[in-house]
């Protein structure tokens, strides 16, 4: 199961975003370059930057796909002639034992189908990212070190396409292992599961609804109850009452129906009490509901099958016959969801037990896609994620030396992928320890003065004077650290691990797309500034 | 020879500086210089004289602390220039793990050629430098003097106007530094400008038409070589062998005119000289020993 909401992806918002992020940031920029070309030149200083920027435009213009690609032939050539294939021996190694540890560890086929997903899948990703980064935070301070560049830029060669033919030749490299791996990682997971789990091996295609809760009384609210976790994605309804789970499909497309079924699959959490009989199993009923014509049509009940998936086919479960509460015959697409709207509510039927849920644990699944779908789709996103790695190793190797530049990606690569979350909390203000309370002393400075006066963050400082400056100063510190965050892509967000482990098809708005799309976003501005390193460096200097 | 300037530096200065932006060391000081169309220019100074700075200041590789730089008509910054320029660097920064075919490949692509021009090119030019054996080798198993040679190759590639070289025969044996100014020679034939910088001054001596001397950043001489060579108030004569008796008449002739005999010697070859005449006699000949030719014409009664 899941343990995150899909969420479709805006485009056109995050369109919007980048390109307000882009003009401010090159506004700041040019602001920048004018003071510092002041400081440094005098009154000739800003001239020298529009010749730059001139000089930019007229490089861009001049373009040379023959060149670029010239660069990225040499770069694949190096990295190859480098003995960059020797990954596979680890790979190898990996895998020549990893069966010895993975193999028949449990009964449970889709657990150990998700074991051996998981497995490939990060294993390639934990080489191969490691592998691109060393090689694009090393190859060009090694050829500016070794002076190689310099029978490079005396030829009209212009600077952008060093950086593109690098990262050209790096991505063509990367590929080139990634597509190995990844051939050699599916035709190991098929190799290594048993005959009897093959089956699980598939891409369940869901649609997602949008969950809702009603209350003991069957009073709307916004979540169920707490059975006492402290992070509660999941919440619960208490069985034999008027709670209900309510999910709402929009654009239910029937014509993508198997045969006009329509499959209900689920996988939801019991928490049992002594209050009623903790040893049996949940019984829980779905009723499908029309919005618009607010026809209910409640379907035979079922056991709840825990840690397992639920899958409900509402026609073959209720014997091709679809009744409403009168005893009227209902057609399950005519009736139902032939406007592409559909409510299906949940009820625990077990009194004093409880059925948790989230979001994602209801869908209704279409017809699968093959394993091979959500594999490679994965593969796709770990690949996106190599092109980032080696588009910042690359441009951070234009004003960088090989070690400082390796550091300074592999910081990024682990904050971004690791606590992307934690750093747009820290400079949004918003880390709650507890969101029942609201945390105070959030700026630097605001630290600053509590920390020697010993005064807790539960305490609002006194409005004064120095209050008021402390609050500007922070404000002033945190919104500087709001635009520099955007430097530091969410490489959480090409981890599609989850989706192929757990056999679901990897959707393309939820998590296509917004791959694509930051990949897109952060490659124009890391090239320009790659770019205008190179250019404004002297290559010789001492 | 043409008055028309291919490369102009007015004023051109360089100061590296340290981290903290303190002058460190004043590399080059006002240098002005004219190099014309179709002559072989050398740069000569002794070492940290600032021909090296001179020329990487030419190419765009370092940024001119104050002064101008105009070559082929264009800013050094201007990227362009470069279709119409080759260089040779002091040492060879090729890229090692490739061979001498595409080395010159590669370096063909950023001129833009196509492949069969690049293929034709790279045919001579490897035939041109004698390394036609050794064209399928990894460039990290050359020689220096190989590595030489197809460093000169990749300079070549796009049939330059301006071939700037910087110590072309430093790590050369006798037989390649002569193959050199040999081909320096050649390009000067065919219309193209060269500029050297070296301190192999019987180099410079060989094949340059004009040069420049430059210490401590400054430059110090520029003119014609062989101007700038030219003994005042000597004349030389050089005859076929004479015998004592005609050398001391041929002297009291002179002193009846007032001159006077500074010296009268057998001229020496030089050593460079002799060893391309033995290693090439060597090769004819394989397995013999030199003969020094005898001791030459007759002298005259």
């Amino acid at each position: 199961m899941l343990d995150f909401s899909p969420q479709p992806y805006d485009w056109a918002a995050g369109f919007q975003h980048w390109l307000a992020i882009m003009v401010v940031a090159g506004v700041a920029a040019f602001v920048s370059a004018l003071f510092i070309s002041i400081l440094a030149l005098g009154f000739a200083g800003p001239y020298h930057v529009l010749v730059h920027l001139k000089g930019a435009v007229a490089d861009f213009v001049g373009t040379s796909p023959r060149r670029c690609l010239a660069i990225a032939k040499l770069t694949f050539l190096e990295a190859l002639r480098r003995k960059t294939l020797l990954v596979f021996v680890v790979f190898a190694v990996l895998f020549l034992f990893a069966g010895w540890f993975l193999s028949d560890v449990t009964d449970d086929a889709q657990l150990q189908v998700k074991n051996y997903v998981s497995f490939v899948l990060r294993t390639i990703s934990w080489l191969i990212l490691p592998v691109v980064l060393l090689l694009s935070c090393w190859g060009l301070p090694e050829d500016i070190r070794l002076r190689s560049l310099h029978t490079v830029v005396t030829k009209p060669v212009r600077r952008h396409e060093i950086v593109l033919g690098r990262i050209l030749g790096f991505s063509a490299i990367g590929a080139l292992v990634l597509g190995a791996m990844s051939l050699v990682g599916y035709f190991w997971i098929n190799r290594q599961l048993p005959q009897s789990m093959k089956s699980q091996l598939t891409a369940r295609v869901p649609i997602y609804g949008s969950i809702s809760f009603l209350n003991n009384e069957g009073s709307q609210v916004e979540k169920g109850i707490n059975v006492g976790d402290e992070n509660m994605f999941r919440s619960f309804i208490e069985g034999n009452t008027k709670s209900r789970a309510i999910w709402d499909f929009a654009n239910v497309d029937v014509s993508r129906f198997d045969q006009d079924r329509l499959v209900l699959e689920s996988t939801l959490s019991s928490f049992r009490t002594y209050k009623g009989n903790i040893e049996k199993q949940l019984m829980c009923q779905y009723t499908l509901v029309n919005p618009k014509t607010n026809l209910r049509v409640p379907l035979a009940p079922f056991e709840v099958n825990e840690f397992r998936r639920n899958v409900y086919d509402v026609l073959a479960e209720n014997r091709n016959v679809l009744q409403d509460p009168d005893g009227k015959t209902v057609d399950l697409i005519k009736d139902l969801v032939q406007d592409g709207a559909l409510r299906v509510e949940v009820a625990c039927l077990s009194s004093a037990q409880f059925l948790g849920m989230a979001n994602p644990d209801l869908f209704i699944r279409l017809p699968d896609q093959p394993f091979a779908s959500t594999y490679f789709k994965s593969i796709f996103n770990i690949g996106l994620m190599m092109v980032m790695v080696v588009v910042l190793g690359v441009v951070a190797g234009c004003f960088l030396k090989g070690p400082v530049a390796t550091m300074l990606v592999a910081f990024v690569v682990i904050v971004g992928k690791l606590a992307h979350g934690f750093v747009v909390s820290l400079v949004t203000g918003d880390v709650q320890y507890n969101p029942n309370i609201r945390m105070q002393g959030r700026g630097m400075f605001e630290a600053l003065y509590r920390i020697p006066t010993h005064l807790t963050p539960g305490v609002e400082l006194q409005d004064s004077f120095f209050s008021r400056l402390i609050h500007v100063l922070d404000n002033i510190e945190l919104n500087g650290l709001y635009v520099i965050h955007f430097l530091f892509p969410n490489f959480g967000l090409f981890d599609t691990t989850q989706y192929s482990a757990n056999t679901f098809d990897v959707p393309w708005s939820a998590a296509l797309l917004p791959s694509i799309a930051t990949t897109l976003a952060y490659i124009l501005p890391w090239i320009l500034i790659g770019y205008f390193s190179l250019r404004i460096r002297e290559l010789e200097a001492k | 020879m043409s008055t028309e300037a291919v490369i102009q530096t007015r004023n051109l200065t360089k100061i590296y500086r340290d981290f903290w932006g303190r002058k460190k060391v004043r590399a080059l000081n006002s240098l002005n210089l004219e190099v014309y169309k179709g002559e072989v220019f050398g740069l000569l100074g002794p070492n940290g004289s600032g021909k090296t700075t001179t020329l990487k200041l030419l190419l765009g590789l370092l940024f001119p602390t104050d002064g101008e730089v105009t070559i082929l008509g264009r800013s050094a910054s201007d990227v362009t220039k470069n279709e119409r320029i080759g260089y040779l660097p002091e040492e060879s920064y090729l890229y090692r793990f490739l061979n001498a075919e595409e080395t010159l490949d590669f370096y063909g692509r950023l001129f833009n050629m196509s492949a069969a021009t690049r293929r034709e090119r790279s045919r001579k030019l490897i035939e041109q430098v004698g390394l036609k054996g050794a064209r399928r080798r990894r460039l990290q198993e050359y020689s220096k003097g190989m590595t030489r040679r197809i460093g000169l190759a990749q300079a070549l590639i796009n049939e330059p106007e301006l071939i700037l070289l910087d110590e072309p025969t430093s790590g050369l044996d006798p037989l390649g530094s002569r193959d050199m100014k040999d081909l320096i020679i050649k390009l000067k034939e065919e219309g193209r400008t060269v500029v050297m910088c070296s301190h192999l001054l019987a180099d410079v001596q060989d094949v340059c038409d004009r040069i420049a001397i430059l210490d401590g950043g400054e430059l110090k001489e520029q003119g014609e070589v062989q101007k700038l060579l030219k003994v005042q108030g000597v004349t030389q004569i050089k005859t076929s062998q004479l015998s004592e008796a005609v050398i001391k008449e041929v002297e009291a002739l002179l002193a009846r005119h007032g001159a006077k005999v500074l010296e009268v010697d057998h001229p020496t070859t030089n050593l460079e000289d002799l060893f391309i005449k033995i290693v090439r006699e060597s090769a004819e000949r394989p397995g013999q020993r030199y003969v020094p030719p005898s001791s030459g014409n007759k002298p005259a009664a």
